[in-house]
């Protein structure tokens, strides 16, 4: 008896030591990982719709109307959508014109399988985002016809319904809060009907 | 001499994964590339040596009773440990490599170096040990990767290697390509060995 609980201690010991170099190294890194994290988000938002200025609009749904830097003219809009993959959320970054029709998407984030889902990052996916609208984002096996559907990846079906899945519903609900906001996403030549 | 041997030994004698068969997990993930597979076997490599170092300095203290508890605590805390490290030193780095590191975590490769060696063994052999090992896993999963990324995608490393009126078999891609694959190169194996 005496043993067992000696062995307890021993172990609770060594998951404190563990425990405690953890937390020191978290402190440690977790700024700098934010940091970067914010860093990557700009580049890639600057990446997508480039020349622009970003303005944050923060509600439900956060997202970013980017002016031309010029101009001011309003360009569109950037946001992230995200959804669950086959292992975890897959998070994608996207910017739509002001008729809400896809400029470019990144994935920025996932944990998909290795060599299958991953694929999904690659420009030979994603650029076939590239004009689509909301109403056209259907993956081929779901009953999409080609060239307007989006072809799923060899394997990975579930990360591709994640992607386009949750760029579909975002953009929905983009559409709305702009709508709804016209104050400041109005733009002069095409009013927005009350 | 006994150095030399523990380092050699992991490449084709006792091959973690052709021989052993251990860590198929990670190897039926990360062989549909060449380059996932090198970083896999690259990043494993490095686990491996540090916790063999790492099990062998404690292992005078570790009770008997609970030594598969505590490698599993020293091991997990150690990938973390790395994995957060990279992603704050070495961004660019963790990016190609940092997908691969919670595999390293379930590799049985690094537990069962640990219990198989390290546990028995000063901190130099285990050094030894886990260098060879990790270079056998590496060399193994390239081998794999290869035939499946050739037939698979037409490809080696990214680069194309078959004619463009070649169909790409898909399926070596998937997890039952990885299985026939794994299969065929270990009959092959045996089959070399026993003409020895």
């Amino acid at each position: 008896m005496k043993m067992f609980i000696q062995l307890g201690f021993i172990l609770l010991a060594f998951c404190i030591v563990a425990t405690a170099l953890l937390a020191y190294v978290n402190t440690l890194t977790k700024p700098k990982i934010e940091a970067l994290k914010i860093k990557e988000t700009q580049e890639a938002r600057a990446n997508l719709i480039p020349d622009s200025e970003f303005e944050e609009v923060a509600g439900d749904l956060t997202y970013y109307i980017a002016k031309d830097k010029a101009s001011g003219e309003i360009k569109g809009y950037t946001f992230t959508a995200a959804k669950n993959g086959y292992n975890g959320a897959v998070k994608t970054m996207a910017a739509v014109d002001k008729d809400f029709k896809l400029m470019a998407i990144n994935v920025i984030q996932q944990t998909e399988t290795p060599g299958l889902g991953t694929n999904s990052t690659q420009p030979k996916f994603t650029d076939q985002f590239k004009g689509k609208s909301s109403e056209q984002l259907i993956v081929d096996k779901d009953g999409g016809v080609p060239p307007n559907a989006i072809k799923a990846l060899t394997g990975a079906t579930i990360t591709t319904r994640a992607v386009v899945n949750s760029l579909k519903e975002t953009i929905e609900q983009l559409k709305a809060s702009v709508q709804s906001a016209p104050e400041i996403a109005v733009n002069p030549e095409k009013e927005v009907q009350p | 001499m006994s150095f030399v041997k523990e380092l050699t030994k992991g490449i084709i004698k006792e091959n973690p994964i052709f021989v052993i068969v251990l860590g198929m997990c990670p190897t039926l993930a990360t062989s549909t590339s060449v380059n996932n597979a090198i970083g896999m076997g690259m990043a494993a490599t490095f686990v491996l040596v540090c916790s063999n170092i790492f099990i062998s300095l404690i292992k005078n203290i570790t009770p008997d009773k609970i030594r598969i508890p505590v490698y599993v605590v020293v091991i997990a805390s150690f990938v973390s440990i790395v994995d957060m490290s990279m992603a704050a030193y070495v961004p660019a780095l963790h990016k190609s490599l940092g997908l691969f590191i919670p595999l390293i975590v379930v590799n049985c490769i690094i537990l069962g170096r640990a219990e198989a060696f390290a546990n028995k063994n000063n901190v130099l052999n285990s050094i030894a040990d886990g260098v060879g090992m990790g270079l056998g896993f590496t060399l193994a999963l390239t081998v794999v990767a290869t035939i499946r990324e050739i037939l698979g995608n037409g490809t080696w490393l990214n680069i194309k290697v078959m004619p463009n009126t070649y169909d790409p078999m898909l399926i070596t891609l998937l997890a039952p390509g990885a299985f026939i694959t794994l299969g065929f190169l270990m009959a092959l194996m045996n089959m070399l060995k026993e003409k020895k």
